[in-house]
Order: C-alpha cells, then sequence, then structure tokens
C-alpha cells in the first residue's frame, strides 16, 4: 500500500517537475523571442533613419530646384519666354519640353496659325520650357535646348527667341538619342538671329540650367504633369489629343 | 510540400525585392522628378513632398536589398506591404479624382498621362501582388539562402523554416529523418 502510493507520489511528482521545467523552458523561449524581436525591431529603426537621412542628404544635395541662378532678361513671370505683344488679348500658356514628340507635333500643327496670330499682334504665347524629360535623352539635350532658348531670349530678345524655339522643333531629335550638340545649338540660334560671340558661351556652359530647373519645378506646383499642357485666357485647354488641344488652339486665335 | 512553402518564401523575397531595388534605383539619378511625381498626387502638403521624393528611392533600395539578401526578412516584409498599401491608396485616390497622372513608380517619364486612367488598374494590380507576396513573408519569414538563417538561428525544435510548431510535435525526429 505504501510502496504503490509512493510509486503513484514519485510518478506525479515527476510528472509535475517535468511540467514545471516544460513551462519555464517555454518561458524561456518566450523571453528569449520577445528579446529577439526588440533587438531587430531596434536595429531595423535605427538603420532606417541612418539610410533615410543620407539618403535624403544625398539626394535634395543633387536636386538643383529652387537653387536660384541666373534668370534670363525678357521673361514673362520669370518663368516664360513671351512671343507676341504684352498687351495682345488673347493670352496662350504653352507648357512643353523640347524632347517631347507630341509637344513637336502640337507645335507642327499649331505652327502658322499661332505665328499669325503674334504677327497680327493679337495673340501672346507664354512658352515654359520643361525639363523634365532629361532622362530621354543621353546629354540632358532638355535642360540643354531650353537654356539656350534662355539665353538667346536675354540676348537677342524675344522674336529671335521664337525663331529658335521653332527650328528646335522643326529639327527634334528622336526620344534616347543624343539630341542636338551644344555646337547645333549655337548653329539655331545663330540662325535664328542671335550674335554667336554673345550666346556661345551661354549655351555651352548651360548658363540658365537651374533656371530651367525652377521653370520645371514651378510648372509641377502649379499643377502640370504632362507636355503639352496649354493654358488659353488662363483656362486649361481640356483636349487630350494634339489636334483637340490645336483645335482648342486655332478657335482661340481666330476669336 | 517543405521545400515548395521555402521556395515560395525564396521566391517572395526575389520578387518583392528585385522590384523594390529597380524602382529605387531608377530614381535615383532624377531627385526632382521623383518630388514631381510625389507632387503629382496632391496627397502631401508641399513641405512634406521634397522629403517623401527624396527620401523615398533610398528606402526602397534598402528594402529590397534587405528582401533580397533575407536580413530581417518580416521586419522588412512588414515595411514593404505598409509601404505598398500607401501607394495602392495613393494610386486608387488619383485614379477615383480623376488625376491624369503616372504612378512614378519607376521614375518619371512625363508622356504617359494621356493614358494614365488605362495604367491605373494595372499599377494597382501590381502592387497588390506584391502586397500579397510581402504578407506572405511576414507570415513565414523563413526562407533558404537568407542572413537571417545566420543572424537569427532557430532552436533545434524549429530549426526548419517551414514548419510549424505543431507538425513538428506531432512527428517529432522521426518524421524529420523520414524526409530526404
Amino acid at each position: 500500500m505504501a510502496k504503490k502510493r509512493s510509486t503513484a507520489t514519485r510518478r506525479a511528482e515527476s510528472e509535475a517537475a517535468a511540467t514545471r521545467a516544460a513551462a519555464i523552458r517555454a518561458e524561456q523561449e518566450r523571453a528569449e523571442r520577445r528579446r529577439r524581436t526588440l533587438v531587430v525591431a531596434a536595429v531595423v529603426v535605427v538603420v532606417l533613419a541612418i539610410v533615410f537621412a543620407i539618403g535624403y542628404a544625398v539626394q535634395s544635395s543633387s536636386d538643383n530646384s529652387g537653387t536660384a541662378g541666373s534668370t534670363p532678361g525678357g521673361t514673362v513671370g520669370k518663368y516664360a519666354v513671351p512671343a507676341g505683344p504684352a498687351d495682345a488679348p488673347t493670352k496662350i500658356v504653352v507648357y512643353e519640353d523640347f524632347m517631347c514628340p507630341f509637344c513637336g507635333e502640337f507645335e507642327k500643327v499649331t505652327r502658322s496659325a499661332v505665328q499669325g496670330g503674334i504677327d497680327a499682334g493679337t495673340v501672346q504665347v507664354q512658352y515654359h520650357v520643361l525639363n523634365f524629360l532629361d532622362r530621354s535623352s543621353t546629354t540632358r539635350y532638355s535642360t540643354r535646348a531650353a537654356s539656350a532658348l534662355g539665353a538667346v531670349l536675354d540676348t537677342s530678345g524675344p522674336a529671335v527667341a521664337k525663331k529658335f524655339h521653332d527650328l528646335l522643333y522643326e529639327h527634334q531629335p528622336q526620344e534616347g538619342s543624343a539630341g542636338l550638340s551644344d555646337a547645333q545649338l549655337l548653329d539655331f540660334a545663330v540662325q535664328a538671329g542671335a550674335s554667336r560671340s554673345a550666346v556661345s558661351s551661354a549655351i555651352s556652359s548651360q548658363k540658365y540650367k537651374n533656371w530651367v530647373a525652377n521653370v520645371t519645378d514651378q510648372a509641377s506646383k502649379d499643377g502640370v504633369t504632362g507636355t503639352p499642357t496649354v493654358l488659353i485666357n488662363g483656362k486649361r485647354a481640356s483636349g487630350q489629343t494634339t489636334d483637340q488641344l490645336a483645335a482648342e488652339v486655332e478657335s482661340a486665335i481666330k476669336g | 510540400m517543405r521545400w515548395s512553402w521555402a521556395g515560395v518564401g525564396l521566391l517572395a523575397r526575389l520578387v518583392v525585392g528585385g522590384v523594390w531595388l529597380v524602382a529605387g534605383v531608377v530614381k535615383l539619378p532624377d531627385p526632382a522628378g521623383s518630388v514631381r511625381s510625389v507632387r503629382a498626387y496632391r496627397l502631401l502638403p508641399e513641405s512634406v513632398v521634397p522629403v517623401v521624393g527624396h527620401g523615398l528611392p533610398v528606402l526602397e533600395i534598402l528594402v529590397g536589398l534587405c528582401l533580397v539578401l533575407g536580413v530581417f526578412v518580416r521586419a522588412f516584409a512588414v515595411l514593404s506591404a505598409v509601404m505598398l498599401a500607401a501607394f495602392v491608396t495613393g494610386i486608387a485616390s488619383a485614379w477615383a479624382r480623376g488625376l491624369q497622372i503616372e504612378c512614378g513608380c519607376f521614375g518619371s517619364h512625363g508622356n504617359a498621362a494621356a493614358n494614365a486612367q488605362a495604367a491605373y488598374p494595372w499599377d494597382i494590380a501590381r502592387d497588390v501582388g506584391l502586397l500579397l507576396l510581402s504578407a506572405w513573408l511576414v507570415w513565414r519569414p523563413r526562407s533558404p539562402w537568407a542572413a537571417d538563417n545566420v543572424l537569427l538561428p532557430q532552436r533545434p525544435a524549429e530549426a526548419t523554416y517551414d514548419r510549424t510548431h505543431e507538425e513538428t510535435r506531432e512527428h517529432g525526429e522521426e518524421a524529420v529523418n523520414g524526409h530526404p
């Protein structure tokens, strides 16, 4: 009887001990897992903060938007290249990129109507030349071409700048190409009527590249997310295709 | 079964991590474009826009690298899922508001605005797919060829990356040895 009870007790005791040991082991494992989770979380948060801070510093230092640079003389509202008289009744604002094929198409279709309106003194076009397609060429052609337009406007005035602008669209390079070279830009500037010696260094040094970055940044802040974007007398043209846009522009010019 | 599960984890890491890597790297050369892409959603205040635009690509590369290499997989899968959920929300919101923007997911190109409405569903579908893969990695972060297997070694009882505790208890050592 005593022996039997003793066996039962021993078994019960050893089972209880095993259960306690298992519980302690499980508790230790849980504590270990909690500790590990906390350590990993802390390490991840610290790494995230450091990488984010370094990345932000590097990226923002290589972004020249907002950096004040030379602004070409003769702009309208600092960011636009005007063509046509300031007192013209019809004002057309065009946001474009010299690399953008739809802009080239739009320019081709509207060229004669727009030039006619400018010559008649009834239309002023304000060109915002952006660089957001810089990566569509291998040489940041958008920035180089827009900066060159600034140089021509600054040295030779809006009429020559308009001619230069038109020449660049008539000789628009293919997307993905190197674009026109600085020498070609200079030749077209001279062909439009600029003085070679006056624009040469401004074109090759991209004197107005910060201005171009700021034109682009301001356009983005004004809600322009694609080119061509056209405003007719302050109202955004609603056309989705180049032909629809061109039709709206032409009807505005005819009045 | 166990190898295919491990394979899912590895595949999820490579796919999700690879996409993050590519998305981050292609944005690096154009910080201004990255800022414009963020601004185009018109969801964040202007004071925050440049911080997100400049910081996000680097964060994407970090998440991508850690997932591909298998470093702290669960933590970075959580981050990946949170970021993807935010992107899906942003794209859906742009779609709902009728904005004509490109998602900017892999850098900005500028010309895509004309067919933006057609692109939104595909952008969302892709991000939801990646979100599901991230969720899988949160649930089962263990997979072969991961730095975690060295960094955070498991105790023998849970040493196989594909095995739940219940299975381990049920089948014990024999089951482990019974499989090739």
